[in-house]
């Protein structure tokens, strides 16, 4: 039965969401663009959230208590404040979704504690490859079976807080098929290398992690029996990915809107010619297009419903159309959006950031 | 609970509409060519689905099991091109639902029985109705109203027998000239009917118009309907005009989906954009811009559902809906077209005619840049300092 009701917990989060985001995350983001890093400061207001707990704990109780429609909703909310952030939390969120989704009873019970302590944990899907060209249907990275383990090799590229991060989800080919294996930071043959900055989504320090001979044992292998669903991380990444794009083309609108109506140009405001007022009414349509597509690419995995197409659709379609949002934001502002005193630079360069990075989120 | 699952119902009811276009797909091409000329072909209730409950009717007899009324209506409409109306019924008597929810019981038992079109349009005032010059004066002596002017691009106005008519009252104390709606039936001396329009596309959707030279109408014709009821029906019908465009989009996806599969190509979701022919990045952008659409007239139409259908509370969402639609179905016909290539062009296909007919989703009902004014006056607060 088709229905847009969020409940009442959902509404909840929401508002409460879109408060702390505007609040406390809004603020800080100029600064930890600027730093390249993540504070501890600010990572303990994140954590203090508890998104990342309510989904470790969520195992315990109840499986359905985790709500990919409900993470779609604070992804939204974050992103509109600082995708950075947003992407802080989705990264560690689809690690954690991973293990709580597909670990076995011995995985779950052995990893989520470590993310439902006092102080943020990071973790991330090790997924991406540093290399032109690279596409999550085909790894270079390989797990060889060694009798009892797995041998890893290989490197990740865009890892995001890489050096915080208490493990990784390798997503390699094992057997010929793409598997995932469950690494910690300090295995053996482990090296986070020394991030080389990047366009945009600058504080979180994304860092290629090379697994030279990385040997991991079966029982690590996610999921173990059957080996890992991979292609459900991808989507469930995608979601979160177009998620926080949604956030951020929203962030883009609300920040246009109040500029365009008083900045006077050959006296009117830029508001009242039609160029502008189009551009934000295709940023509102293109938002609520994009939140749709969102919530149903979220419910479909949450359904357990075939999930991948309407996922790459919400990812496609929030990619291409933030990208344009953030363009037509920033020429909104002519000079004043090029320079660093107004957030539409920003925006700009993780706009195009977010949208080519795959499996680094989750929902 | 956000929820996008059909119901079984919803599910029974868009294979109705499915099965209907499917009957009447035969009859596109020929319809298509020569409706404009012989209308009469199209009259009545066709053979082929005599025996078979039409889909509105299915539609109000399972409304009850349905993610509601409106929502399945559009769902139906989504399902796949309609190429021709098999059921010439009267249901696109658009005055006729004027009449109905604005006229007084003297006015229906006078006219409820003709069908009648609405008339908005004149050859210099389209989107801009303050354009309009059709006008009515009162003469007091017989108690009539005077009508002249002209309406141009009056859906089915050949066909029925008149029209609710907008126009320009007479000049009150301010010398402003408040709107009114007139009912004019074709028997009316001084009415002119002009030839049917021959069109790109939707051909076999007949538009006409009319002149009015020095018409007498009784009293009794004016509506208790101004400007703002004439459109009141418009956040109704906007997602809808969108929906129908939609499914013609849909086939026209289905069919080139299904062409470059036999030509080898079968696109997957599940890789990224580096893995990807040209052709196959373009048909998930496509299917995006699709999915992206439909969930702005599920959106609306849910909204209408729980506000009712004559509430303003959707009427931004109405307007979401109608403007990406329009947008998206030119977008996806042109590209699907692009891509299947020269074969694509022959009318031995489908797929030219349906690059055709999605085209007019983006300008009637509120043209898209009329839709972009609503939807950037309701975000910044403005009226008329936008237009
Ligand atoms: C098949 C068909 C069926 C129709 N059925 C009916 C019917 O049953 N009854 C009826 O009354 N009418 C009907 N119409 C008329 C239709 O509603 C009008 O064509 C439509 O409103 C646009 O008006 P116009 O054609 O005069 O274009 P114009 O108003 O001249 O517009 C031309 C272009 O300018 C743009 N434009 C207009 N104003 C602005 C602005 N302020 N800012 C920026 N751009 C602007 C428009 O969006 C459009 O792109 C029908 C038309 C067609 C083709």
């Amino acid at each position: 039965m088709i229905s847009f009701e969020l409940s009442e917990e959902q509404q909840i989060v929401r508002s409460t969401m879109a408060e702390f985001g505007k609040t406390v995350l809004a603020p800080q983001a100029r600064r930890l663009d600027t730093d390249s890093c993540i504070d501890d400061g600010v990572l303990a207001e994140l954590w203090s959230t508890e998104i990342i707990q309510a989904q470790a704990e969520a195992v315990e109780e109840e499986a359905g208590s985790r709500s990919p429609v409900t993470n779609a909703i604070i992804l939204e909310e974050l992103g509109a404040a600082d995708a950075t952030l947003a992407l802080a939390m989705a990264s560690t969120m689809g690690f954690v979704q991973a293990i709580a989704d597909q670990g076995s009873a011995e995985q779950r019970a052995r990893l989520l504690g470590g993310f439902a302590g006092e102080t943020f944990q990071a973790a991330a899907v090790a997924m991406m490859e540093p290399r032109f060209g690279f596409d999550v249907s085909r790894f270079q990275t390989k797990a060889d079976k060694a009798g009892d383990d797995y041998i890893v090799r290989g490197v990740k590229a865009m890892v995001p807080l890489a050096s915080r991060c208490s493990h990784f989800l390798v997503v390699a080919e094992a057997d010929g098929a793409a598997d995932a294996f469950i690494v910690p930071l300090d295995a053996a043959g482990v090296t986070v290398v020394e991030p080389k900055g990047a366009l945009g989504l600058r504080a979180l320090e994304m860092a290629e992690v090379a697994f030279d001979s990385v040997r991991v044992p079966s029982s690590m292998r996610l999921g173990e029996g059957n080996g890992a669903d991979v292609q459900r991380i991808i989507d469930s990444a995608r979601v979160g990915i177009s998620s926080i794009l949604a956030g951020l083309s929203r962030g883009v609108m609300e920040y246009v809107i109040p500029y365009t109506k008083e900045r006077i140009v050959h006296g009117a405001p830029l508001a009242q010619k039609q160029a502008i007022a189009f551009n934000i009414a295709d940023m509102h349509i293109d938002v609520e297009a994009m939140r749709w597509l969102n919530w149903r690419a979220a419910w479909a995995l949450e359904a357990r419903q075939p999930a991948t197409r309407t996922a790459q659709l919400a990812y496609t379609y929030a990619g291409q159309q933030a990208m344009r949002i953030a363009d037509d934001g920033l020429q909104a502002f002519g000079g004043h959006g090029f320079v660093k005193a107004h957030p539409l630079e920003l925006w700009y360069r993780n706009a195009r950031s977010l949208s080519v990075l795959e499996g680094a989120a989750g929902v | 609970m956000v929820d996008f699952s059909l119901t079984e119902a919803d599910q029974r009811l868009q294979a109705v509409a499915h099965r209907e276009n499917e009957i009447g797909r035969k009859y596109a091409r020929e319809w298509d060519r020569n409706s404009e000329n012989e209308p009469s072909r199209i009259r009545g209730i066709h053979p082929d689905v005599a025996g078979l409950e039409s889909p509105h009717a299915a539609l109000e007899r399972e409304q009850e099991q349905t993610s509601g009324l409106v929502i399945a209506e559009a769902l139906m409409d989504m399902v796949s091109a309609t190429d021709v109306n098999l059921r010439d019924t009267g249901e696109d008597a658009f005055g006729s639902w004027m009449l109905n929810d604005y006229g007084t019981e003297e006015q229906k038992a006078k006219y409820g029985h003709v069908k009648l079109a609405i008339a908005i349009t004149e050859p210099g005032a389209g989107s801009d109705p303050a354009n309009m010059r059709t006008n009515a004066r009162y003469d007091p002596a017989t108690d009539e109203y005077v009508l002249n002017g002209e309406k141009v691009f009056i859906s089915f106005f050949n066909k029925f027998d008149g029209a609710v008519t907008l126009m320009k009252g007479e000049p009150d104390g301010a010398g402003k000239t408040p709107f009114m709606t007139v009912v004019v039936t074709k028997d009316l001396p001084g009415v002119t009917e002009i030839p049917q329009f021959k069109k790109l596309g939707i051909r076999s959707h007949e538009l006409s118009g009319f002149h009015l030279q020095d018409v007498r109408v009784p009293a009794i014709a004016r509506l208790d309907a101004d400007f703002g009821k004439t459109m009141s029906k418009f956040n109704h019908n906007r997602p809808l005009v969108a929906a129908h465009a939609l499914a013609g989009a849909r086939s026209m996806l289905d069919f080139t989906h299904a062409r470059l599969a036999e030509a080898g190509l079968k696109v997957d979701y599940a890789k990224g954009r580096s893995a990807r022919s040209a052709n196959e990045d373009r048909l998930i952008r496509m299917e995006a811009l699709w999915e992206a659409a439909w969930g702005t007239v599920m959106r609306a139409k849910w909204l209408e559902h729980q506000m009712g259908s004559e509430s303003h509370g959707y009427r931004v969402e109405a307007s979401v809906a109608k403007a990406l639609g329009g947008k998206v179905v030119r977008q996806i016909t042109q590209g699907c077209l692009e891509i299947l290539g020269p074969e694509g062009l022959s009318e031995e296909y489908l797929a030219e005619k349906w690059f055709r007919d999605v085209r007019i989703a983006d300008i009637y009902e509120g043209a898209g840049e009329i839709q972009r004014i609503l939807i950037a006056r309701a975000l910044l607060g403005y009226k008329n300092e936008l237009n």
